[in-house]
């Protein structure tokens, strides 16, 4: 499967000002094989155990770069690298209607914390390939994950005007996502998202939000995807 | 700009390397058929029909199946498809264990499904006789997706969609086709059933159509006489054509 999004995204965690981009979509299973709801808070998974209503498996998020100097909000404060986060995931559906996720994943790179991301979803079909999914999230985080965003030392204070701030780690986010897509035909498909989150703990407490950010964090995304084989002897 | 720059050209690249990869697979396949003969017809699709809910099930989520043999739809598709490749193979009779085809199921541990490769190979190895024919078309379940969630439907079956607007009920004969190389083999080549032309509101990805009056529905278990009709016509209208887009059969 490839197809095209965009998104209008928090240009960082916390931030207050969004920045639309481009995603590419691009998705490979085998012929005879079922493509799965999936929600736009899904990062990209591989199901190692498939039992149809459980799947677990391995997951992967890549996480930019956080340059201060791109920033007028970040300014005197350090860059935080990319990271990677690698984990696994499991979701459930109790019935057709409705999924429960989570994702745990450990950060690589620019932080080294745990994430915890858990999500339930009520997926409604309203008519012929018209779906509405929508439900909650909520996200933990450990101390070293959050803190290399969210922290600022003596160093930073002064270079700021910011007052020193140690972010430990716990609930980091809490919000909802909703989800409509249509699908055309089996091959084509059209989506269209929002996902809200209001930041939590020292994420939420942190200088930079306070003063300088945001706690509500809104994604917006439209995009079309196309499905067809390919044949691999 | 520059990054929508690099997603066209990204998306360029997939679609050329699945172009070439699909012509260079379509040369090989028709090569291979050349050299064939004989071959011999296994069917295991229609041993039981499955009654399913779909999509705003409620807390019930179950379905339920019942025993069709005495419908007689693997010798029915085997009949079809002697007739379809007649023109171009020399169709011999085979004696395979139907049971063993049918039951075969993909693995929960799905890289155990990577690594033994297609399970089908070595079941026309041992279970159908006699060997040596120059290859073996093995017609067995297919499975799609339906609705927004997870369901899956495989086989020969009748599901009710809910949705909030309205009900759909859907049958739907779900099969695929390979052809494999009787001295290696070989997967030569495998195609699913395509969709017909009147598959209904909620499509699926492969032969199915809505309830109507043209075949009504009753208990829509194994005594079902508009059922088992609805499931034959579904098959006989798509056996033909899925053959000939696998290039075995002159398309109709």
């Amino acid at each position: 499967m490839i197809g095209v999004s965009g998104a209008s995204r928090p240009d960082f965690e916390g931030t207050n000002h969004t920045k639309f981009t481009p995603v590419p979509i691009f998705a490979i299973r085998r012929p005879g094989t079922v493509d799965q709801f999936r929600s736009p808070r899904d990062n990209a998974s591989i199901a190692i155990v498939d039992f149809g209503d459980f799947r677990a498996g391995p997951v992967g998020k890549f996480v930019t770069s956080r340059k201060a100097s791109r920033y007028p909000e970040l300014s005197g404060l350090a860059d935080v690298n990319a990271a990677f986060e690698l984990g696994g995931f499991v979701e459930y559906f109790p019935v057709d209607w409705f999924r429960v996720r989570n994702e745990t994943r450990q950060g690589l790179g620019g932080h080294h914390g745990i994430v915890s991301d858990f999500s339930a979803d009520f997926i409604v079909p309203v008519f012929g390939g018209l779906t509405v999914s929508a439900g909650p999230r909520f996200t933990l985080e450990t101390a070293k994950a959050v803190s290399p965003y969210f922290s600022i030392d003596t160093v930073h204070a002064m270079a700021t005007g910011l007052p020193v701030f140690d972010a430990k780690g716990g609930a980091h986010s809490v919000g909802v996502g909703a989800q409509l897509s249509y699908r055309i035909n089996p091959k084509w498909e059209v989506h269209s998202y929002v996902e809200y989150d209001r930041l939590l703990g020292d994420a939420a407490k942190s200088p930079i939000v306070t003063v300088r950010g945001s706690t509500n964090q809104t994604t917006f995304g439209v995009g079309a995807s196309y499905s067809f084989d390919v044949k691999v002897q | 700009m520059r990054r929508s720059g690099r997603c066209a050209s990204f998306v360029a690249v997939v679609l050329v390397a699945a172009n070439v990869a699909g012509c260079a697979t379509f040369a090989t396949s028709e090569s291979k058929l050349q050299a064939v003969k004989t071959v011999g017809i296994i069917s295991a699709v229609g041993d039981r029909v499955t009654v399913a809910k779909g999509g705003l099930t409620g807390l019930d989520n179950g379905s339920r199946s019942f025993p069709i043999e005495p419908w007689g739809l693997d010798d029915l598709i085997v009949q079809q498809a002697t007739a379809a490749l007649g023109g171009r193979f020399q169709v011999q009779p085979v004696t395979y264990s139907r049971s063993a085809f049918a039951t075969i199921k993909d693995s929960v541990f799905t890289p155990a499904n990577l690594v033994r490769g297609d399970p089908f190979k070595q079941l026309v190895r041992t279970e159908v006789s006699p060997q040596g024919l120059d290859a073996y078309i093995v017609i067995t379940k297919a499975q799609a997706a339906y609705g927004g969630g997870h369901r899956k439907v495989e086989g020969v079956g009748f599901i009710t969609y809910q949705t909030v607007t309205e009900s759909y009920s859907q049958i739907y004969a779900l099969y695929e086709i390979r052809m494999i190389d009787g001295k290696t083999f070989d997967v030569i080549d495998k195609k699913a059933a395509q969709p017909l032309g009147n598959a209904g509101n909620v499509s699926l990805a492969g032969p199915s159509r809505p309830v109507d009056g043209n075949f009504p529905i009753s208990s829509g278990d194994g005594n079902d006489e508009g059922l088992h009709r609805a499931i034959v016509d579904l098959i006989t209208r798509s056996l033909p054509t899925t053959l000939g887009d696998m290039h075995l059969a002159a398309v109709r």
